[in-house]
This record gives structure tokens, C-alpha cells and sequence, in this order.
């Protein structure tokens, strides 16, 4: 049995007296695909930001491939190891998206110009826009903006994805470009964990789906499990709730 | 009114505009990127580091450039015990000086950016120093333009401040033919037309940036 890519263990934190996350404790097995769903609120953002070590947390801890994020002395080579995709995208809008993707591998990662730039375009050609390399952020629509934003994380070739409700800034139209990428990532085996409210990608792509509220996970299941009976009468009218509005 | 006094001491006058232009020159090349490093201390969440930066960006918005200039013409050389060159005195002065005014601009404009796009860099793998230098500060500058070339043209005014110590820039060659033909009417409209001219020219590319902005 191979470790968890990501084990999150009693995970607690406060802003000033808040409780943001309350205890969250999660495995992320090599090849998993987990959604996680919940109010606003709730901590998903929060819980992500810990992972990779951008939120100090007061106590617990997360593994990163073995690697606790509290007592790392090297967070930006942990981070390497895991892509995040933002609901606002975060394209750097100074650069073009060529220079978006290559950023991190030459600067983080020390691949010459060369090397990052094959990469760059061999990842924007899987999300389909190579042919946007040259043009600036501002330039392109929602969709593509955030398929370059999935492109730059891929280049690094992460252990694992993670996203933070990334349809969720985009005009519907656009959702379904977006969601077929993950889609892919997730058939080409990518180790996942997806914030999203998109249940139509959580019942096809998904094997498990976390239920968040109130910085606590209240539900844990299998997807046909969940979908099927959520066990909590908290998920359930949640569940409702956001299937009725689709 | 006799503009010859003007014509006769052009290349002198020059020579003095010249000077200003330099100084204001080494001064803005100097104290912008320390007021870079400030900004970035007073960001930091490092507490000691922030105080640190805010109580020297502080003390010098609180004090005449005269009086620091002053503080290291006469004080410093008593307080280390040895002299020091005029010219390095005055680069000093200014360069402390106006890297607090720098170090504010960029503060604002580095706030400007947002915590999005720093996370969004950390979390590629870079490290925090390399995100402000890649991604921050480009699209602060990009932002800050406008304020930056207003704190420019402060600085170059500013140099005039230095005449206080003899120091050849505009106002002191100037004051100082002003006083030997005994024509100060014509030498120091000449001396305005010429501050003017540079100022106004910077106000102009200021507003340019603020349309671009
Ligand atoms: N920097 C912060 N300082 C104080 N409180 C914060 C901070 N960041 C988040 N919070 C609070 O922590 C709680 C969890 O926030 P978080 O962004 O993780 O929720 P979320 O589940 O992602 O919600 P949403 O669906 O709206 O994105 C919220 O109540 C939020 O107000
Ligand atoms: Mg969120």
C-alpha cells in the first residue's frame, strides 16, 4: 500500500478567534479523484491554501508526499509538487501566456528557456490553446484564460492538481471547455482535488466526494453513495439546493 | 533688462543645469530600488522587519531635505570622526531621503496588486523574493508610472536644496553670476524658464501614463 499523496491530519485553524478549518482530516491517494463541495464559508478555499502551505495553521498537519508542511524548511520546492488552478484564474496579465507557463519552470524549477518553452507549448497544445502562446491574458475569453492557468500548472508536472472552484468565475458557455480538460487530466490518471459545485462533474469524474460545513468534513463518501443518500441532512438539503438551480 | 549676461554665461548656466539634471539623476537611480527593499520590509510579515522600514520611512517624511542634508554635511563627519566629500554627502542625503518617498509609491502600488497573484506565484513554486521580483513589482511599476515620474520631478526640484552647501547645481551657479554681473531679474527668469522646462516635460509624461493607466 503506497502512502498518500497528501494526508491531511487534524488540520485547526483560527483567524483571531474564528474557526476556519475544525479538525479537517483527509487522504489523498495517488490517483484519486476527490471533490470537495460545501456552503460558502466553509473552509474548502482555506483547507486548500494549507496544503500547499500558503495558510499557517495552528495545529495538525499535512503530508506532502511524506513531507509535513508545518516543519518544512523548503515550501517552494513542496509546492512544485502541486498544482492549484484559482477561481479568478491569476494569469499574470504582464506576460503573455507563453510566459505565464514558463515562468515557474525556469525560475523555480531551472529548466533553460528551451526546455520550458517545449514544455509550455506541449501542455498548452493538450488544453487546445497553442495558439494563444503569444497573445496577452486580457486577450483571451474566460475559458481560455483559465485553460492557460491549468496549462501553467501542468508544466510543472505536479503530483497532484488541485482546483478551487474553477468554473465557477465563467460564463456558462464557457464551462464546458474547462471541465473537458479536467475531464481529461482525470482519464490520463492525474491525482485530484477539485472544489467545485459542477455535480454533473463530480457524479462522471469523481470516485469520492468530500462534504464540508462550518470548517468541519461532515460527509465522506463514495460518489454513488453520495448522490445517492447523503447522510447528513446538512449535504442533503445542499445537495438539493444546488441540483435544483442547475 | 540685458539678456546678455544670459548669453554671455550660457555654457556656465548649462554646466549647472547639467549638474542638477545628474544629480537628480544618480539620486532617483539610487533611491528607487532601496525604496523598493523598504516597501517590501514594510510588507513583510516579519514584525520587527515592518517597524523597522515604517519608522524609517517615518522619520524622513517628518523632516525637511534641508535639515537632513545638514545631519550629514555637518553631523556625520563629527560622528565618524573624518570628513567626507561634499558631492557624496549631498548623494547621500538625498538618496535617504527621497528612498522613503520612493518606498511609499511602491508600497501602494505593490498593495495595488493583491494577495491573488502572490499566492498564485508561491503556490507555482516560487519563492516569495522571486514572486515579488516577477510578478509583483512589474505590475506595480506598470501601475505606480504616473507617481513615479511626479516623485522624479520632486527629486529634481529638490536638487536645489543643495545649494545650501555650495554645491554647483542650477541655483548656485546661477545665484552666483546673479551676484557678480548684479543681474538677478534676467538670470533668474532664465534659471525659472529652465526649471520649468524640465518639469513641465516630466508633468507631460506623467499624465501620457496616467491615460495609459
Ligand atoms: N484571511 C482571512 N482572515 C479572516 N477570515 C478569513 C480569511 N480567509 C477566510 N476567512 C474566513 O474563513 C472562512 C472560510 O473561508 P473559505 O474561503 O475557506 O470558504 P470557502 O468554503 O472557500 O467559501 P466560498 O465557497 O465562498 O469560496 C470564511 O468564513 C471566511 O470569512
Ligand atoms: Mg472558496
Amino acid at each position: 500500500m503506497t502512502q498518500p499523496i497528501v494526508a491531511i491530519r487534524n488540520v485547526c485553524l483560527d483567524y483571531g478567534g474564528f474557526r476556519a478549518l475544525d479538525g479537517v482530516s483527509l487522504d489523498v491517494n495517488v490517483g484519486s479523484r476527490i471533490v470537495i463541495c460545501g456552503p460558502s464559508g466553509s473552509g474548502k478555499s482555506t483547507l486548500l491554501r494549507c496544503v500547499n502551505g500558503l495558510e499557517p495553521f495552528q495545529s495538525g498537519e499535512v503530508f506532502v508526499d511524506g513531507v509535513g508542511v508545518r516543519t518544512c524548511k523548503d515550501l517552494p520546492k513542496l509546492r512544485l509538487g502541486v498544482g492549484m488552478v484559482f477561481q479568478h484564474f491569476e494569469l499574470y496579465p504582464h506576460l503573455s501566456v507563453l510566459d505565464n507557463v514558463t515562468l515557474a519552470p525556469m525560475k523555480a524549477k531551472g529548466l533553460s528557456r528551451r526546455e520550458a518553452e517545449e514544455k509550455a507549448r506541449h501542455y498548452l497544445d493538450r488544453v487546445g490553446i497553442l495558439d494563444q502562446a503569444d497573445k496577452f491574458p486580457a486577450r483571451l475569453s474566460g475559458g481560455q484564460q483559465q485553460r492557460a492557468a491549468i496549462a501553467r500548472a501542468l508544466t510543472l508536472e505536479p503530483k497532484v492538481m488541485m482546483f478551487d472552484e474553477p468554473t465557477s468565475a465563467l460564463d456558462p458557455e464557457m464551462i464546458g471547455e474547462v471541465l473537458k480538460v479536467m475531464r481529461d487530466l482525470a482519464r490520463d490518471g492525474m491525482t485530484m482535488l477539485v472544489v467545485t459545485h459542477e455535480m454533473g462533474f463530480a457524479r462522471e469524474v469523481a470516485d469520492e466526494i468530500v462534504f464540508m460545513d462550518k470548517g468541519r468534513i461532515v460527509e465522506h463518501s463514495g460518489v454513488s453513495a453520495f448522490f445517492a443518500a447523503p447522510k447528513t441532512a446538512r449535504a442533503r438539503e445542499f445537495l438539493d439546493r444546488i441540483l435544483l438551480k442547475i | 533688462m540685458d539678456w546678455n549676461v544670459v548669453s554671455a554665461n550660457f555654457p556656465l548656466l548649462m554646466r549647472g543645469l547639467g549638474t542638477s539634471l545628474q544629480l537628480a539623476a544618480v539620486v532617483i537611480v539610487l533611491s528607487f530600488p532601496i525604496g523598493c527593499l523598504i516597501a517590501i520590509g514594510r510588507l513583510s510579515r516579519r514584525r520587527w522587519l515592518s517597524a523597522v522600514c515604517a519608522g524609517f520611512v517615518h522619520t524622513l517624511r517628518s523632516n525637511p531635505l534641508v535639515l537632513i542634508l545638514f545631519w550629514f554635511y555637518f553631523s556625520v563627519p563629527l560622528i565618524i570622526g573624518r570628513s567626507i566629500d561634499d558631492g557624496a554627502s549631498v548623494i547621500v542625503a538625498f538618496v535617504v531621503f527621497f528612498a522613503a518617498y520612493f518606498g511609499e509609491i511602491v508600497r501602494a502600488g505593490v498593495q495595488s496588486v493583491g494577495t491573488r497573484q502572490v499566492q498564485a506565484g508561491l503556490s507555482s513554486g516560487l519563492s516569495y523574493a522571486q514572486t515579488m521580483r516577477y510578478i509583483v513589482l512589474p505590475q506595480a511599476i506598470r501601475s505606480m508610472r504616473p507617481a513615479l515620474t511626479t516623485q522624479c520631478i520632486v527629486v529634481f526640484q529638490g536638487t536645489t536644496v543643495a545649494y545650501v552647501i555650495g554645491y554647483h547645481e542650477l541655483m548656485h551657479t546661477t545665484s552666483m553670476i546673479a551676484e557678480r554681473t548684479v543681474r538677478p531679474v534676467e538670470l533668474y527668469s532664465f534659471a525659472a524658464v529652465a526649471y520649468f522646462a524640465v518639469c513641465y516635460a516630466g508633468s507631460l509624461l506623467s499624465r501620457h501614463f496616467e491615460k495609459q493607466a
